[in-house]
């Protein structure tokens, strides 16, 4: 154990210092998420001033912001995109490089998408979360989250991480066989969108659905650490989501070797 | 220490159609074309040598040594290096090999050199005495500390290519696949990878193989070379066999004074051999005798005998046939008969 995360740490920290590097294109992207985040938060706004009810999907209009905005910080700090990592080994044959070294190709690759989640939650994940808080607890008067909400969050946002990242491993396996996935990503982020509950609380969705997104791993992404933030589960029902979570982790866990296990055997190396 | 046994690979595309129609046509249909990349090869390679794979294009080349690196299954056959199939053990295999792609990095582009050393210290476990020890005859042998500190990105290209050197050889591997690892150099760069491999092989007893279009590689670093073309190996033995066997032509180029002298000489019927196994031409400008013939039929100083019987000559030159002429004339008419 030890001897491995001092094999896969540099990928991490390496990853950090790789952020760094291109400084401009990272704040650019914060301000592109930002505007995501704040036209999410007016559209809500109007759909609550319009509405006769003061309580939507089982949230009020103050909730609702919080809410933005922690799908904000939560999923810009857990789906950090492996699939890219890997399309771009395919494109441009890298992957090769990968396969000489006495590594596990998937925990580099985790091990580099944890570096990007550091980065993420310092930079500037960390600030509109603690921003928030004091919002909510200055101007809407709701009491402050607890302390014990906070660490069940984190563990649960870690969780998230890996679902994420492992589902993506295997989605990223895609482009070993198609090699260009450009466009599949593009729907596969559109899709996310949906069904992790990043644009629409998945509480909204109607029963039918809602019982069939249960059998997936979307909604372990963002909506279940948000609404344990938000102190929506207690009980046996929290138990659940951090065991479903907890689930989800294996499962895709031993769907990814299995996949990658096909996927070596038939592996071609573009480009010499 | 490496043994390559009937090795095949075959790769497998959908076929393609011409035009746009083609193009529509490929949508549906589901041919798919089989390339055999690797036909049928097998040698061994033992400790310490240095053996240069070469071949045309496309001949497969590459692709060998990705099979033998653990990164491409073999459809048929199978290899072991050191022991370990690398394609059922990759992570094992990886420890005892290092590897240099001409056309790729492994180094982490956006990072300073150094970073990249320090990740590769860990990743193959290097202790901090072997760490000092080897980076101190890398910098030595390759000159990395004038840009340790840089981004890999901002390096020339000989630059990373010595980085890349450096980099596959950290972990003291016991066998080193270098995929022409001179490509693109200049002549002053190409000599010191050179002797850098010369002295890596020499001091670590390290297992080389190196393939190149190169000549000039073969000839300074390669006691073995193995030919392959279209998949199939056609030559597998030591340099001076196959100048031996190819290498036939010897070419005498005399300066005559007497032109006219020597002009009636016909050397085929003069030493009773076959016409394609002597051949003369004279060049009228520079006043140049210029004999051709095979080296086991005749000798060189019988030819200059007969000539010097009749005129009188001021210069004289003796060649060989170059590698670079054997290695042509067998990409152009394949199959190698012994």
């Amino acid at each position: 154990m030890r001897k491995s995360l001092k094999i896969y740490l540099p990928f991490t920290l390496n990853e950090l210092k790789r952020q760094m590097a291109y400084k401009g294109a990272f704040y650019l992207f914060i301000l592109i998420s930002m505007f995501g985040a704040f036209i999410n938060y007016y559209l809500w706004m109007a759909i609550y001033s319009s509405s006769d009810k003061t309580t939507l999907g089982g949230m009020t209009q103050n909730e609702m912001i919080v809410y933005v905005f922690m799908v904000y910080v939560t999923s810009s700090v857990v789906s950090i995109s492996i699939a890219n990592f890997v399309s771009d080994d395919v494109v441009k044959g890298t992957v090769a490089m990968n396969l000489i070294r006495p590594i596990d190709y998937r925990l580099s690759l985790i091990s580099r998408a944890a570096g990007n989640m550091i980065y993420h939650f310092l930079v500037p994940s960390v600030f509109i979360w603690i921003g928030v808080e004091i919002y909510k607890v200055k101007v809407f008067g709701l009491p402050a989250v607890s302390v014990w909400n906070i660490l069940l969050y984190l563990s649960s946002c870690v969780m998230s991480f890996l679902i994420y990242v492992l589902f993506d491993f295997c989605f990223g396996m895609i482009a070993f066989f198609t090699t260009y996935i450009f466009g599949l990503m593009m729907i596969k982020n559109a899709l996310l969108g949906f069904l992790t509950g990043q644009l629409i609380p998945i509480s909204f969705f109607p029963e039918v659905l809602q019982r069939a997104f249960d059998f997936l791993p979307f909604s372990s992404m963002v909506y279940t650490p948000v609404m344990i933030y938000l102190g929506k589960y207690s009980g046996k029902m929290l138990g659940f989501m951090l065991i479903r979570q907890a689930v989800w982790v294996i499962l895709l866990y031993v769907l990814g070797s299995l996949i990658w296990k096909k996927v070596t055997k038939r592996l071609v190396v573009l480009g010499g | 220490m490496i043994k390559v046994d009937h090795i095949s690979k075959d790769f497998i595309s959908p076929k393609k159609y011409p035009g746009l129609k083609g193009a529509v046509k490929g949508l549906f249909s589901s041919e798919k074309t089989v390339k055999t990349a690797v036909d049928d090869i097998s040698f061994t390679i033992q400790k310490g040598e240095i053996v240069g794979y070469i071949g045309s294009n496309g001949a497969g080349k590459s692709t060998t040594i990705k099979m033998m690196t653990g990164i491409l299954t073999p459809t048929r056959g199978e290899c072991t290096v050191a022991g370990i199939d690398p394609n059922k053990r990759r992570k094992e295999n990886a420890q005892n090999i290092g590897v240099v792609f001409g056309q790729r990095t492994q180094l982490w582009w956006d990072l300073p050199l150094s970073e990249s050393f320090t990740i590769l210290k860990e990743i193959y476990n290097v202790s901090d005495d072997d760490y000092a020890e080897r980076m101190e005859f890398l910098n030595r042998v390759l000159e990395l500390q004038e840009f340790f500190d840089r981004p890999v990105r901002t390096l020339s290209l000989g630059q990373r290519m010595r980085a890349d050197l450096g980099a596959a050889l950290l972990h003291n591997p016991k066998v080193l696949y270098l995929d022409e690892p001179t490509i693109g150099l200049d002549l002053v760069v190409k000599d010191n990878i050179r002797e850098a491999i010369k002295e890596i092989n020499e001091k670590y007893q390290t297992t080389v193989i190196l393939t190149t279009h190169d000549i000039g590689d073969i000839e300074e670093l390669c006691s073995r070379i193995i030919i392959i073309d279209e998949g199939k190996k056609i030559y597998d033995g030591s340099l001076t066999e196959l100048k031996d066997i190819y290498g036939t032509k010897r070419e005498v180029s005399m300066e005559i004074k007497q032109p006219e002298k020597v002009k009636e000489l016909h050397f085929a019927r003069l030493f009773g051999v076959e016409e394609e196994d002597c051949r003369s031409e004279f060049d009228k400008e520079n006043s140049v005798l210029c004999v051709t013939f095979d080296k086991h039929k005749i000798q060189a100083p019988q030819v200059l005998s007969a000539v010097m019987d009749v005129a009188e000559v001021t210069d004289v030159q003796i060649q060989e046939t170059e590698l670079a002429e054997i290695v042509r004339e067998i990409y152009h008419h394949g199959v190698i008969e012994r």
